[in-house]
Protein backbone atom coordinates (compact mmCIF):
# COMPACT_ATOMS: atom_id res chain seq x y z
CA UNK A 1 0.00 0.00 0.00
CA UNK A 2 1.33 3.81 -0.87
CA UNK A 3 1.05 6.46 0.78
CA UNK A 4 0.54 8.75 -2.24
CA UNK A 5 -2.64 6.43 -3.52
CA UNK A 6 -4.08 6.98 -0.38
CA UNK A 7 -4.08 11.10 0.51
CA UNK A 8 -7.88 11.85 0.66
CA UNK A 9 -9.12 12.21 3.91
CA UNK A 10 -5.77 12.14 6.29
CA UNK A 11 -6.14 13.96 9.51
CA UNK A 12 -4.12 16.31 11.24
CA UNK A 13 -2.89 18.38 8.21
CA UNK A 14 -1.87 21.86 8.57
CA UNK A 15 -4.26 25.04 7.28
CA UNK A 16 -4.55 25.05 3.47
CA UNK A 17 -1.12 27.15 2.27
CA UNK A 18 -2.87 29.38 -0.24
CA UNK A 19 -0.38 29.91 -2.49
CA UNK A 20 -1.69 31.03 -5.88
CA UNK A 21 1.37 31.25 -8.21
CA UNK A 22 1.61 28.53 -10.43
CA UNK A 23 5.70 28.37 -9.92
CA UNK A 24 7.22 29.07 -6.95
CA UNK A 25 10.57 29.36 -7.60
CA UNK A 26 12.14 30.46 -11.09
CA UNK A 27 13.61 27.25 -11.79
CA UNK A 28 10.61 25.34 -11.49
CA UNK A 29 9.16 26.68 -15.24
CA UNK A 30 11.69 24.83 -16.59
CA UNK A 31 10.99 21.62 -15.89
CA UNK A 32 7.50 21.63 -16.98
CA UNK A 33 8.92 23.03 -19.90
CA UNK A 34 10.61 19.96 -20.18
CA UNK A 35 8.15 17.74 -19.37
CA UNK A 36 5.96 19.20 -21.75
CA UNK A 37 8.13 18.76 -24.50
CA UNK A 38 7.96 15.50 -24.00
CA UNK A 39 4.99 14.48 -23.59
CA UNK A 40 4.48 16.24 -27.24
CA UNK A 41 7.50 14.27 -28.68
CA UNK A 42 6.36 10.61 -27.02
CA UNK A 43 6.74 7.96 -30.25
CA UNK A 44 3.30 6.63 -29.11
CA UNK A 45 2.19 10.02 -30.97
CA UNK A 46 2.49 8.27 -34.28
CA UNK A 47 -0.92 6.41 -32.93
CA UNK A 48 -2.62 9.36 -31.63
CA UNK A 49 -5.97 10.92 -33.07
CA UNK A 50 -4.48 14.41 -34.11
CA UNK A 51 -2.41 13.51 -37.23
CA UNK A 52 1.11 13.78 -35.89
CA UNK A 53 4.19 12.29 -38.35
CA UNK A 54 5.97 11.83 -34.82
CA UNK A 55 8.71 9.54 -36.73
CA UNK A 56 9.60 12.49 -38.93
CA UNK A 57 9.95 15.40 -36.22
CA UNK A 58 13.11 15.70 -35.69
CA UNK A 59 14.65 15.05 -31.99
CA UNK A 60 16.72 12.60 -30.62
CA UNK A 61 14.03 11.95 -28.26
CA UNK A 62 12.34 8.40 -29.07
CA UNK A 63 10.94 7.32 -26.08
CA UNK A 64 7.57 6.99 -24.65
CA UNK A 65 6.40 8.95 -22.30
CA UNK A 66 2.89 10.27 -21.19
CA UNK A 67 1.41 11.70 -17.41
CA UNK A 68 1.43 8.09 -16.64
CA UNK A 69 5.22 7.61 -16.82
CA UNK A 70 5.66 10.76 -14.85
CA UNK A 71 2.98 9.65 -12.28
CA UNK A 72 4.39 6.53 -11.58
CA UNK A 73 7.64 8.16 -11.05
CA UNK A 74 5.94 10.23 -8.11
CA UNK A 75 4.23 7.18 -7.27
CA UNK A 76 7.73 4.98 -6.22
CA UNK A 77 8.81 7.70 -3.89
CA UNK A 78 9.53 6.80 -0.46
CA UNK A 79 6.49 8.20 0.99
CA UNK A 80 8.29 10.81 3.26
CA UNK A 81 10.20 11.69 0.16
CA UNK A 82 6.83 12.63 -1.40
CA UNK A 83 5.59 15.07 1.46
CA UNK A 84 8.83 16.61 1.92
CA UNK A 85 9.78 17.26 -1.45
CA UNK A 86 7.74 20.25 -3.24
CA UNK A 87 5.54 19.52 -6.25
CA UNK A 88 8.00 20.62 -9.28
CA UNK A 89 11.31 18.86 -6.80
CA UNK A 90 9.22 15.48 -7.79
CA UNK A 91 9.04 16.31 -11.28
CA UNK A 92 12.60 17.48 -11.66
CA UNK A 93 14.16 13.90 -9.89
CA UNK A 94 11.69 11.97 -11.50
CA UNK A 95 12.84 13.10 -15.32
CA UNK A 96 16.29 14.07 -14.81
CA UNK A 97 16.54 9.85 -13.53
CA UNK A 98 14.54 9.02 -16.62
CA UNK A 99 16.96 10.64 -19.16
CA UNK A 100 19.88 8.77 -16.96
CA UNK A 101 18.25 6.02 -17.75
CA UNK A 102 17.31 6.02 -21.00
CA UNK A 103 20.84 6.44 -22.03
CA UNK A 104 20.54 10.40 -23.05
CA UNK A 105 22.65 11.40 -20.47
CA UNK A 106 24.83 10.23 -18.19
CA UNK A 107 24.94 10.70 -14.33
CA UNK A 108 28.10 11.93 -14.62
CA UNK A 109 27.70 14.59 -16.98
CA UNK A 110 24.32 16.17 -15.06
CA UNK A 111 26.35 16.11 -12.12
CA UNK A 112 29.72 17.70 -13.50
CA UNK A 113 27.30 20.36 -15.63
CA UNK A 114 25.07 20.84 -12.01
CA UNK A 115 28.16 21.89 -10.15
CA UNK A 116 29.44 24.32 -12.77
CA UNK A 117 26.52 26.23 -12.87
CA UNK A 118 26.25 25.72 -8.83
CA UNK A 119 29.80 27.39 -8.53
CA UNK A 120 28.57 30.16 -10.68
CA UNK A 121 25.86 30.78 -8.63
CA UNK A 122 28.04 30.87 -5.59
CA UNK A 123 30.20 33.67 -7.15
CA UNK A 124 28.71 37.38 -6.53
CA UNK A 125 30.01 38.63 -9.63
CA UNK A 126 30.53 35.32 -12.01
CA UNK A 127 28.94 35.85 -15.46
CA UNK A 128 26.12 33.08 -15.48
CA UNK A 129 26.52 30.90 -18.61
CA UNK A 130 23.79 31.07 -21.11
CA UNK A 131 21.74 28.27 -22.18
CA UNK A 132 22.46 26.42 -25.69
CA UNK A 133 20.58 28.52 -28.78
CA UNK A 134 19.79 26.98 -31.91
CA UNK A 135 18.50 23.56 -32.50
CA UNK A 136 15.55 21.80 -35.45
CA UNK A 137 12.61 24.04 -35.47
CA UNK A 138 10.81 21.16 -36.53
CA UNK A 139 10.84 20.25 -32.84
CA UNK A 140 8.96 23.08 -31.38
CA UNK A 141 6.56 22.97 -34.63
CA UNK A 142 5.79 19.44 -33.12
CA UNK A 143 5.70 20.81 -29.65
CA UNK A 144 2.62 23.49 -30.76
CA UNK A 145 1.11 21.28 -32.30
CA UNK A 146 0.85 18.86 -30.17
CA UNK A 147 -0.40 21.92 -27.68
CA UNK A 148 -3.18 23.19 -29.96
CA UNK A 149 -3.89 19.36 -30.69
CA UNK A 150 -3.48 17.42 -27.60
CA UNK A 151 -3.90 13.53 -27.25
CA UNK A 152 -7.45 12.42 -26.86
CA UNK A 153 -7.42 9.18 -24.72
CA UNK A 154 -11.28 8.66 -26.75
CA UNK A 155 -11.19 5.63 -29.03
CA UNK A 156 -14.12 4.63 -30.71
CA UNK A 157 -15.65 1.77 -29.49
CA UNK A 158 -18.40 -1.02 -29.80
CA UNK A 159 -18.16 -1.76 -26.46
CA UNK A 160 -21.14 -2.15 -24.48
CA UNK A 161 -20.65 -0.31 -20.88
CA UNK A 162 -21.52 -2.87 -18.25
CA UNK A 163 -23.50 -0.66 -16.20
CA UNK A 164 -26.13 2.24 -16.49
CA UNK A 165 -26.56 5.72 -15.20
CA UNK A 166 -28.89 5.03 -11.97
CA UNK A 167 -26.96 1.28 -11.05
CA UNK A 168 -25.34 0.85 -7.31
CA UNK A 169 -21.99 -0.41 -7.93
CA UNK A 170 -19.13 -0.97 -5.66
CA UNK A 171 -15.66 0.13 -6.25
CA UNK A 172 -12.75 -3.37 -6.55
CA UNK A 173 -10.11 -3.30 -3.82
CA UNK A 174 -7.63 -4.49 -6.46
CA UNK A 175 -4.04 -4.59 -6.05
CA UNK A 176 -2.70 -0.79 -7.08
CA UNK A 177 1.39 -1.81 -8.17
CA UNK A 178 3.26 0.70 -9.43
CA UNK A 179 0.70 2.82 -10.70
CA UNK A 180 -3.29 3.30 -10.07
CA UNK A 181 -5.78 5.97 -11.06
CA UNK A 182 -8.44 4.56 -8.41
CA UNK A 183 -8.24 6.63 -5.21
CA UNK A 184 -7.30 4.72 -1.78
CA UNK A 185 -10.49 6.64 -0.09
CA UNK A 186 -12.67 5.26 -2.48
CA UNK A 187 -11.39 1.42 -2.61
CA UNK A 188 -14.36 -1.00 -1.52
CA UNK A 189 -17.31 2.20 -1.26
CA UNK A 190 -20.78 1.72 -2.75
CA UNK A 191 -21.52 4.57 -5.49
CA UNK A 192 -24.01 5.08 -8.01
CA UNK A 193 -23.66 5.35 -11.65
CA UNK A 194 -24.60 8.98 -12.58
CA UNK A 195 -23.20 9.17 -16.25
CA UNK A 196 -21.27 6.45 -18.80
CA UNK A 197 -19.30 8.40 -20.85
CA UNK A 198 -19.60 7.76 -24.53
CA UNK A 199 -17.01 5.13 -26.34
CA UNK A 200 -13.86 4.69 -24.60
CA UNK A 201 -10.76 5.39 -23.21
CA UNK A 202 -7.16 4.22 -22.86
CA UNK A 203 -4.32 4.89 -20.89
CA UNK A 204 -1.84 4.61 -23.79
CA UNK A 205 0.14 1.79 -21.53
CA UNK A 206 -1.21 -1.16 -19.58
CA UNK A 207 -0.53 -1.18 -15.83
CA UNK A 208 -0.74 -3.72 -13.82
CA UNK A 209 -4.00 -2.65 -11.97
CA UNK A 210 -5.96 -3.14 -15.82
CA UNK A 211 -5.44 -0.07 -17.34
CA UNK A 212 -4.50 0.85 -20.79
CA UNK A 213 -6.85 -1.05 -23.13
CA UNK A 214 -10.04 1.28 -24.06
CA UNK A 215 -12.56 1.04 -21.91
CA UNK A 216 -15.88 3.05 -20.70
CA UNK A 217 -15.42 5.20 -18.15
CA UNK A 218 -18.33 6.35 -15.89
CA UNK A 219 -19.43 9.19 -13.29
CA UNK A 220 -19.84 7.94 -9.69
CA UNK A 221 -21.42 9.61 -6.83
CA UNK A 222 -20.54 8.74 -3.63
CA UNK A 223 -22.45 9.95 -0.35
CA UNK A 224 -20.11 11.64 2.19
CA UNK A 225 -21.65 8.51 4.72
CA UNK A 226 -20.93 6.26 2.42
CA UNK A 227 -17.26 6.76 2.49
CA UNK A 228 -16.07 8.14 5.67
CA UNK A 229 -17.26 7.88 9.17
CA UNK A 230 -20.27 10.64 10.09
CA UNK A 231 -18.25 12.12 12.57
CA UNK A 232 -15.24 13.08 10.31
CA UNK A 233 -17.12 14.73 7.45
CA UNK A 234 -18.99 17.70 6.45
CA UNK A 235 -23.13 17.71 6.23
CA UNK A 236 -24.60 17.74 2.92
CA UNK A 237 -21.40 16.76 0.47
CA UNK A 238 -21.44 14.42 -2.93
CA UNK A 239 -18.23 12.82 -3.99
CA UNK A 240 -18.01 12.87 -7.27
CA UNK A 241 -15.07 10.34 -9.35
CA UNK A 242 -14.37 9.65 -12.73
CA UNK A 243 -13.63 6.04 -12.74
CA UNK A 244 -12.43 3.32 -15.47
CA UNK A 245 -14.74 0.48 -15.55
CA UNK A 246 -11.95 -2.09 -14.79
CA UNK A 247 -12.46 -0.56 -11.23
CA UNK A 248 -15.90 -1.39 -10.50
CA UNK A 249 -17.90 -4.49 -10.08
CA UNK A 250 -22.37 -4.54 -9.21
CA UNK A 251 -23.03 -4.42 -6.07
CA UNK B 1 5.81 30.57 2.68
CA UNK B 2 5.55 27.53 0.31
CA UNK B 3 8.90 25.86 0.09
CA UNK B 4 9.12 23.92 3.67
CA UNK B 5 6.75 21.10 4.46
CA UNK B 6 6.11 21.29 8.40
CA UNK B 7 8.21 18.58 9.75
CA UNK B 8 10.92 18.04 7.32
CA UNK B 9 14.64 19.06 6.83
CA UNK B 10 15.69 21.14 3.99
CA UNK B 11 18.92 22.14 3.06
CA UNK B 12 19.78 25.41 2.91
CA UNK B 13 21.08 25.22 -0.64
CA UNK B 14 18.07 23.59 -1.62
CA UNK B 15 16.83 26.33 -4.36
CA UNK B 16 20.64 26.72 -5.89
CA UNK B 17 21.33 23.08 -6.53
CA UNK B 18 17.92 22.38 -8.22
CA UNK B 19 17.71 25.69 -10.42
CA UNK B 20 21.72 24.38 -11.25
CA UNK B 21 20.38 20.63 -11.80
CA UNK B 22 17.50 22.08 -14.11
CA UNK B 23 19.73 24.13 -16.18
CA UNK B 24 22.38 21.32 -16.42
CA UNK B 25 19.49 18.63 -18.16
CA UNK B 26 17.88 21.42 -20.24
CA UNK B 27 21.44 22.68 -21.47
CA UNK B 28 22.38 18.70 -21.92
CA UNK B 29 18.98 17.99 -23.86
CA UNK B 30 19.48 20.83 -26.23
CA UNK B 31 23.02 19.70 -26.74
CA UNK B 32 21.86 16.24 -27.55
CA UNK B 33 19.06 17.35 -30.19
CA UNK B 34 16.02 16.20 -27.59
CA UNK B 35 14.76 19.69 -27.26
CA UNK B 36 16.14 23.04 -29.04
CA UNK B 37 17.45 25.97 -27.27
CA UNK B 38 13.72 27.86 -27.54
CA UNK B 39 11.50 24.67 -26.64
CA UNK B 40 10.63 25.37 -23.18
CA UNK B 41 9.88 29.34 -23.42
CA UNK B 42 7.63 28.32 -26.40
CA UNK B 43 5.82 26.00 -24.09
CA UNK B 44 5.94 28.89 -21.28
CA UNK B 45 4.61 31.49 -24.04
CA UNK B 46 1.61 29.34 -24.84
CA UNK B 47 0.37 29.67 -21.52
CA UNK B 48 1.04 32.95 -20.98
CA UNK B 49 -1.24 34.01 -24.44
CA UNK B 50 -3.10 30.88 -25.43
CA UNK B 51 -3.77 28.55 -22.64
CA UNK B 52 -5.09 30.31 -19.20
CA UNK B 53 -7.70 31.76 -16.79
CA UNK B 54 -8.46 34.21 -19.47
CA UNK B 55 -10.07 32.07 -21.63
CA UNK B 56 -12.17 30.49 -18.99
CA UNK B 57 -13.17 33.81 -17.45
CA UNK B 58 -14.59 34.51 -21.69
CA UNK B 59 -16.52 31.92 -21.51
CA UNK B 60 -18.06 32.46 -18.39
CA UNK B 61 -18.54 35.30 -19.01
CA UNK B 62 -20.58 34.76 -21.69
CA UNK B 63 -22.66 32.28 -20.06
CA UNK B 64 -23.98 34.88 -17.82
CA UNK B 65 -25.23 36.95 -20.17
CA UNK B 66 -26.52 34.49 -23.12
CA UNK B 67 -28.67 31.63 -21.18
CA UNK B 68 -28.42 29.79 -24.12
CA UNK B 69 -25.07 29.92 -24.80
CA UNK B 70 -25.03 28.29 -20.74
CA UNK B 71 -27.28 25.41 -21.63
CA UNK B 72 -24.58 24.70 -24.49
CA UNK B 73 -21.73 24.82 -22.36
CA UNK B 74 -23.01 22.56 -19.37
CA UNK B 75 -24.08 19.95 -22.22
CA UNK B 76 -20.71 20.25 -24.51
CA UNK B 77 -17.90 22.25 -22.76
CA UNK B 78 -15.80 21.63 -25.68
CA UNK B 79 -18.45 22.31 -28.70
CA UNK B 80 -19.12 25.73 -26.89
CA UNK B 81 -15.34 26.94 -26.33
CA UNK B 82 -15.13 25.93 -30.66
CA UNK B 83 -18.42 28.21 -30.93
CA UNK B 84 -16.92 30.97 -28.98
CA UNK B 85 -14.36 31.25 -32.14
CA UNK B 86 -10.78 30.45 -29.82
CA UNK B 87 -7.99 30.20 -31.48
CA UNK B 88 -7.72 26.17 -32.00
CA UNK B 89 -6.43 24.26 -28.67
CA UNK B 90 -8.88 24.67 -27.40
CA UNK B 91 -9.40 20.91 -27.17
CA UNK B 92 -5.45 20.74 -27.06
CA UNK B 93 -3.22 18.87 -24.45
CA UNK B 94 -5.15 18.40 -21.09
CA UNK B 95 -8.49 19.99 -22.63
CA UNK B 96 -9.45 17.35 -24.73
CA UNK B 97 -12.76 16.60 -22.42
CA UNK B 98 -13.25 18.87 -20.57
CA UNK B 99 -16.46 19.11 -18.47
CA UNK B 100 -18.03 22.53 -16.24
CA UNK B 101 -20.63 22.17 -13.02
CA UNK B 102 -23.11 24.81 -12.28
CA UNK B 103 -22.71 26.78 -9.01
CA UNK B 104 -26.78 27.74 -7.61
CA UNK B 105 -27.86 28.79 -4.33
CA UNK B 106 -28.42 25.21 -3.79
CA UNK B 107 -25.49 23.41 -5.08
CA UNK B 108 -21.66 24.53 -4.88
CA UNK B 109 -19.00 22.73 -6.72
CA UNK B 110 -15.22 22.20 -5.73
CA UNK B 111 -12.33 20.23 -7.84
CA UNK B 112 -9.73 18.19 -6.86
CA UNK B 113 -7.43 15.55 -7.83
CA UNK B 114 -6.59 13.47 -4.90
CA UNK B 115 -3.91 11.73 -6.88
CA UNK B 116 -1.84 13.86 -8.96
CA UNK B 117 -3.12 17.46 -10.33
CA UNK B 118 -5.29 17.11 -13.59
CA UNK B 119 -6.68 20.35 -14.62
CA UNK B 120 -8.15 21.57 -18.12
CA UNK B 121 -5.22 24.10 -19.35
CA UNK B 122 -7.32 25.22 -22.25
CA UNK B 123 -9.72 26.99 -19.92
CA UNK B 124 -7.97 27.59 -16.61
CA UNK B 125 -4.05 27.01 -17.38
CA UNK B 126 -1.89 25.71 -15.53
CA UNK B 127 -2.54 24.76 -11.62
CA UNK B 128 -1.84 26.60 -8.65
CA UNK B 129 0.17 25.92 -6.09
CA UNK B 130 -2.54 25.14 -3.61
CA UNK B 131 -4.17 22.45 -5.93
CA UNK B 132 -1.00 20.45 -6.15
CA UNK B 133 -0.24 21.05 -2.51
CA UNK B 134 -1.08 16.99 -0.66
CA UNK B 135 -2.86 18.69 1.99
CA UNK B 136 -5.60 20.48 0.40
CA UNK B 137 -6.09 16.91 -1.98
CA UNK B 138 -6.04 15.21 1.28
CA UNK B 139 -8.32 17.76 3.44
CA UNK B 140 -10.90 18.59 0.67
CA UNK B 141 -12.14 15.40 0.24
CA UNK B 142 -13.49 14.71 3.73
CA UNK B 143 -13.49 18.01 5.28
CA UNK B 144 -14.59 20.37 2.26
CA UNK B 145 -16.45 23.50 4.40
CA UNK B 146 -13.83 23.73 6.65
CA UNK B 147 -11.38 24.12 3.43
CA UNK B 148 -13.60 26.46 1.64
CA UNK B 149 -14.09 28.67 4.97
CA UNK B 150 -10.15 28.71 5.09
CA UNK B 151 -10.52 30.33 1.76
CA UNK B 152 -13.17 32.75 3.02
CA UNK B 153 -16.17 30.62 1.73
CA UNK B 154 -18.99 30.02 3.95
CA UNK B 155 -22.00 28.10 3.09
CA UNK B 156 -24.92 27.46 4.72
CA UNK B 157 -25.30 23.61 5.60
CA UNK B 158 -28.46 23.71 3.35
CA UNK B 159 -26.22 24.22 0.31
CA UNK B 160 -25.15 20.76 -0.87
CA UNK B 161 -21.43 20.77 -1.62
CA UNK B 162 -19.88 18.61 -4.87
CA UNK B 163 -16.29 17.24 -5.13
CA UNK B 164 -15.25 16.71 -8.55
CA UNK B 165 -12.28 14.01 -8.41
CA UNK B 166 -10.73 13.46 -11.34
CA UNK B 167 -9.33 10.41 -11.51
CA UNK B 168 -10.01 9.69 -14.99
CA UNK B 169 -9.24 11.52 -18.25
CA UNK B 170 -12.45 14.29 -18.14
CA UNK B 171 -11.16 17.66 -16.85
CA UNK B 172 -13.27 19.52 -14.88
CA UNK B 173 -13.81 23.20 -13.87
CA UNK B 174 -16.51 25.16 -12.13
CA UNK B 175 -19.20 27.82 -13.41
CA UNK B 176 -19.80 30.28 -10.68
CA UNK B 177 -22.48 32.25 -9.81
CA UNK B 178 -22.83 36.14 -11.21
CA UNK B 179 -22.83 38.08 -8.67
CA UNK B 180 -25.38 40.38 -7.51
CA UNK B 181 -25.48 44.34 -8.90
CA UNK B 182 -23.74 43.15 -12.41
CA UNK B 183 -26.23 43.83 -14.66
CA UNK B 184 -24.97 46.54 -16.31
CA UNK B 185 -21.90 44.92 -16.70
CA UNK B 186 -20.49 44.59 -19.98
CA UNK B 187 -19.23 41.01 -21.10
CA UNK B 188 -15.21 42.15 -20.91
CA UNK B 189 -16.70 43.65 -17.53
CA UNK B 190 -18.13 40.08 -16.19
CA UNK B 191 -14.90 38.87 -17.23
CA UNK B 192 -12.42 40.78 -15.97
CA UNK B 193 -13.99 39.57 -12.02
CA UNK B 194 -13.49 35.79 -12.40
CA UNK B 195 -10.51 34.54 -10.82
CA UNK B 196 -9.09 30.84 -11.26
CA UNK B 197 -10.19 30.03 -8.11
CA UNK B 198 -13.35 31.26 -8.86
CA UNK B 199 -13.66 28.07 -11.64
CA UNK B 200 -12.24 26.00 -9.70
CA UNK B 201 -14.82 26.42 -6.78
CA UNK B 202 -12.85 27.43 -3.91
CA UNK B 203 -13.96 31.58 -4.36
CA UNK B 204 -17.20 33.38 -5.02
CA UNK B 205 -17.16 36.35 -7.39
CA UNK B 206 -17.35 40.15 -5.98
CA UNK B 207 -19.46 41.95 -8.00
Amino acid sequence: MKLQHNIGGIENLDPINFETRVFVEPWEERIFGIHTAMMALSNHLGDSLPDYKIDQVPTEFKSFWTWGHLRMGAESLNPFEYFRLRYYEKWLGGISGFFVEEGYITQAELDERTSQYLAEYSQADATLADLPKGGNMGIDEQVMKYLEEGDSPLRPSDMTPKFSAGDRVKVKNVQPGDHTRLPGHLRGKAAEVVKVYEDAFTYFFPTADGLGSPMPVYSLAFQAKDIWLEDLTDPNMVYYNDIFEVYIEAL
Amino acid sequence: MPSNYPGFEYDADRETVSAAKVKALESLLIEKGVITGQTVDTVLSHFESKMGPFNGAKLVARAWVDPDFKARLLADCNAACEELGFPTGMSGAEGEHMRIAENTPEVHNVIVCSLCSCYPWPTLGLPPYWFKDPTFRARVAREPRVVLSEFGVELDDSVEIRIWDTSAQIRWWVLPMRPEGTENMSEEELAALLTPEAMMGVATVKG
